[in-house]
């Protein structure tokens, strides 16, 4: 396979400029952070790839106040790294593995297992800057945790994939890290389904509850569906508690009500998200009138990701 | 009658139009004190089909129109100057409610507190809790993004929409779906035009029905009030609480202007009147563990230098402590007729010494501030009782809020958490954002208003979007001349 040429933008105003001059040379740009997982199923007929690497590293990390800035080509890992060491973490630790970027985790809006209990990008991301299709560098939202000043374009383009711009920097809320932080796995006899699900949406919410095979791949289809036939992958859980010792000592107890359980080390989640990372296949986009519109006053030519979310041209 | 009135008067019955300019002066305000503008017309559909067919009908008179709910917004975001005002109220059926799914689904014009007491049988609530909730309605909820004290935790109202039918200016009607977006396996399938819409203003279109998520109500809630003896004291202690890793269910600020005209009103809750400030905390969620909890809240308080902290000892004394908090604002009404609520948000961290710069600001400019806000979101409430008829005060408190608005953007913080750009913050929006952010947000508007029809002129100066920029003066504001 032939290399695609490639632009390394080191800031968002380079990026602006290239952009700019790709939509005036009527070239597409098929955007990539790591280049593990932006993939939609469908094919982008890119001149160029435009790559968020350069546009990497934290830029400010205030702890007290729970709340992180970062290029968007910041690994997952780096971002674990350094939240870890204050005694907090963004939970947005997306399935698959630590070396994707937070943009494409934004990009995509990929969750993870703690989404539920946590948050997902549209709800911890709290503002971010990005170059969209006429070159605009858009800065939306903010650094603060709570904001309704102007329209939301933040929620506009988390999970857009790229097809309104291209984010070059993201402001994230954390969150501390428990106290006390346990994982289980927890085999409940098969068809006690119901029993694990009523436990995780009680007063123990677990801060995740992941239904795995033997091997910790999926039990259930990736499209939610669960094999409800075949009543042997109801069986196993991996559970993650987290709060003070007396809240967990209680949620440990009710779990163990429910099934057996045995300790698991912290990095059975590393493992869970790996095997539980997304498949390549085509999106049913839903390319509704709105939808089209949005695409067309962002990206009226279509330079970014043309064709990766199935449009028509 | 204009022909729009009468035409708007064969949807809804001719009692549901308002077109005499006396009977139009109940619409002049929101809660904003200060701006006054009256609608043209105003129109009250009672079912969904004749809200559709009043937009409609606007649309096809090319005419403008504001949508409101119960009118309590704090930004002039619902006033409509002279031009048709689009009243929500009568559509407050609850349409669907699902206790094992926990969600609800409502029209627009269903008041916040009644869908939680609708809820409160099934051990469910609505979280998202303004100060205004007993008057609020769910779609001004939706249009502001509303929050309210226990949105700490649980999040703002974009945090619980699950989906929402919308009437787009043109008539167009749609389905916003969060579930396009929040696939958890990671295949999103949607652009979030949910989350887009939520906070818009009003300016993107009227929610016909919307489905939110309903909350159970936690195991136990302990409620703690603690006094200090220093503003910048109660702000530390806000600081160690979160630092802590202890996420309260609310944790508000009050000062000592505010605690005074609690305490001596009849929502009177029991704050000692000597202290600068009090921190009213609350922690929920399971019995177990939960005690440990408020003990840590009470350690760390009492490190950072409260007098005292004091723990409600049931419903009833919780309910009261809390209803002082909620009934702050009106019990401003005591110092002066007219109250400016403000609303801005900035670094938690920085909140004791934005405070002093505040009560500085205030001094200079001879206002009284008043603080009572969301400290564990860095979301001040800078308040200012004031009498709106004097002009030379009126000057005075608009000065001190332009520094205040500058103050918090020059800390890294927003000129708003909650309450809305509206009228009222639309000349800080500049200050805020870039020429290409704001245009960015025109292109927003445009995709789903492109004539901006709904809301005009509010949020984001017309000035600052591109392409509208040649068009504005082709067009007039009002397109309705009603004889008065």
């Amino acid at each position: 396979m032939i290399t695609m040429p490639r632009y390394d933008p080191k800031t968002a105003v380079e990026a602006a400029v290239m952009v700019r001059e790709a939509a005036s040379a009527g070239c597409v740009l098929r955007l990539v952070g790591a280049g593990t997982w932006l993939t939609a199923g469908h094919s982008v007929q890119a001149d160029t790839e435009l790559s968020t690497e350069q546009l990497a590293g934290i830029t400010q990390y205030r702890p007290e106040d729970l709340t992180l800035s970062a290029g968007a080509g910041t690994t997952i890992a780096e971002l674990d790294e350094a939240t870890r060491a204050h005694g907090q973490w963004c939970p947005l630790l997306p399935w698959g593995d630590d070396r994707g970027t937070i943009g494409a985790t934004i990009a995509t809006a990929t969750t993870g297992p703690f989404a539920e209990r946590l948050g997902r990008p549209r709800n911890l991301v709290l503002g971010l800057e990005c170059v969209d299709g006429t070159g605009r560098i858009v800065a939306a939202g903010g650094r603060v945790v709570k904001n309704v000043a102007g329209f939301d374009l933040t929620r506009a383009i988390t999970g857009s994939w790229g097809t309104l711009g291209l984010i070059t920097h993201v402001h994230l809320r954390l969150r501390a890290r428990p106290v006390v932080d346990e994982s289980w796995t927890v085999e409940v006899p098969s068809g006690a389904r119901a029993v694990i699900e009523t436990f995780a949406r009680g007063p123990f919410a677990p801060l995740a509850c992941v239904n795995v095979a033997a091997d910790l791949s999926p039990a259930s289809s990736p499209d939610g569906g669960g094999h409800d036939d075949d009543s042997q992958d109801d069986r196993l859980w991996i559970v993650r508690l987290g709060g003070n010792e007396a809240h967990v000592a209680a949620a440990r107890a009710a779990l163990r009500a429910i099934g057996t359980i045995r300790p698991s080390a912290p990095t059975v989640w590393d493992e869970v998200r790996r095997t539980h990372a997304p498949t390549a296949r085509a999106l049913r986009w839903r390319w509704d009138a709105l939808s089209l519109r949005l695409r067309a006053r962002f990206d009226p030519a279509q330079v970014l990701n043309r064709g990766l979310l199935g449009e028509v041209a | 009658m204009t022909s729009l009135a009468a035409e708007l008067g064969r949807i809804v019955g001719d009692a549901h139009v308002i077109a005499r300019a006396t009977q139009l002066l109940v619409y002049r305000s929101d809660a904003l004190p200060g701006l006054q503008r009256a609608p043209a017309l105003a129109v009250f559909p009672g079912t969904r089909d004749e809200l559709i067919a009043v937009v409609r009908a606007l649309a096809a008179a090319d005419a403008p129109f504001v949508a409101r709910g119960a009118g309590t917004g704090l930004s002039g975001g619902a006033l409509a100057d002279e031009i048709t005002l689009l009243g929500l109220h009568r559509l407050k059926r609850i349409i669907a409610f699902d206790p094992i799914g926990r969600t609800a689904t409502v029209e627009p014009g269903v008041v916040n507190a009644t869908l939680t007491r609708a809820a409160a049988p099934h051990g469910l609530h609505y979280a998202p809790d303004p100060s205004s909730q007993t008057a609020c309605t769910i779609g001004g909820n939706i249009a502001e993004n509303a929050g309210g004290p226990h949105c700490l935790k649980y999040g703002v109202t974009l945090d619980h929409a699950l989906c929402a039918t919308v009437v787009l200016p043109s008539g167009e009607v749609v389905t916003l779906d969060r579930g396009d977006v929040d696939r958890d396996d990671g295949t999103g399938a949607g652009y979030d035009l949910l989350g887009a819409f939520i906070g818009s203003e009003g300016c993107f279109g009227v929610v016909v029905d919307v489905t939110v998520r309903l909350t159970p109500d936690p195991e136990r809630v302990i409620t703690l009030l603690a006094d200090f003896m220093r503003v910048r004291d109660a702000a530390d202690a806000t600081s160690r609480i979160i630092a802590a890793g202890i996420l309260p269910a609310a944790l508000e600020l009050m000062d000592q202007p505010t605690i005074e005209a609690v305490e001596s009103s009849v929502y009177a809750a029991g704050y000692p009147r000597d202290a600068a400030a009090v921190l009213l905390i609350e922690v929920d969620g399971a019995a177990a563990g939960l005690e440990d909890d408020a003990r840590a809240v009470e350690r760390l308080c009492r490190e950072a230098g409260a007098r005292g902290v004091r723990v409600a000892h049931d419903a009833a004394e919780r309910a009261r402590l809390w209803q002082g908090r909620k009934k702050a604002f009106g019990a401003m009404g005591r110092v002066a007729p007219h109250l400016v609520v403000q609303d801005a948000v900035v670094p938690r961290s920085r909140l004791a010494e934005l405070l002093d710069e505040i009560a500085a600001i205030g001094e200079r400019h001879g206002v009284r501030i008043c603080n009572v806000f969301h400290a564990g979101d860095g979301n001040l409430h800078p308040n200012i009782p004031y009498d709106a008829h004097d002009a030379t005060e009126s000057a005075r408190v608009h000065a001190a809020m332009q520094e205040i608005m500058t103050l918090c953007i020059a800390a890294g913080g927003t000129i708003t958490g909650e309450h809305g750009v509206g009228l009222d913050k639309l000349p800080y929006m500049e200050q805020l954002f870039t020429p290409d952010t704001l245009d960015a947000m025109c292109s927003l508007r445009a995709v789903f208003d492109p004539d901006r029809r709904a809301n005009p002129g509010k949020v984001v100066p017309v000035r600052a979007c591109r392409e509208w920029h040649g068009a504005v003066a082709a067009r007039p504001t009002a397109h309705v001349a009603v004889a008065r």
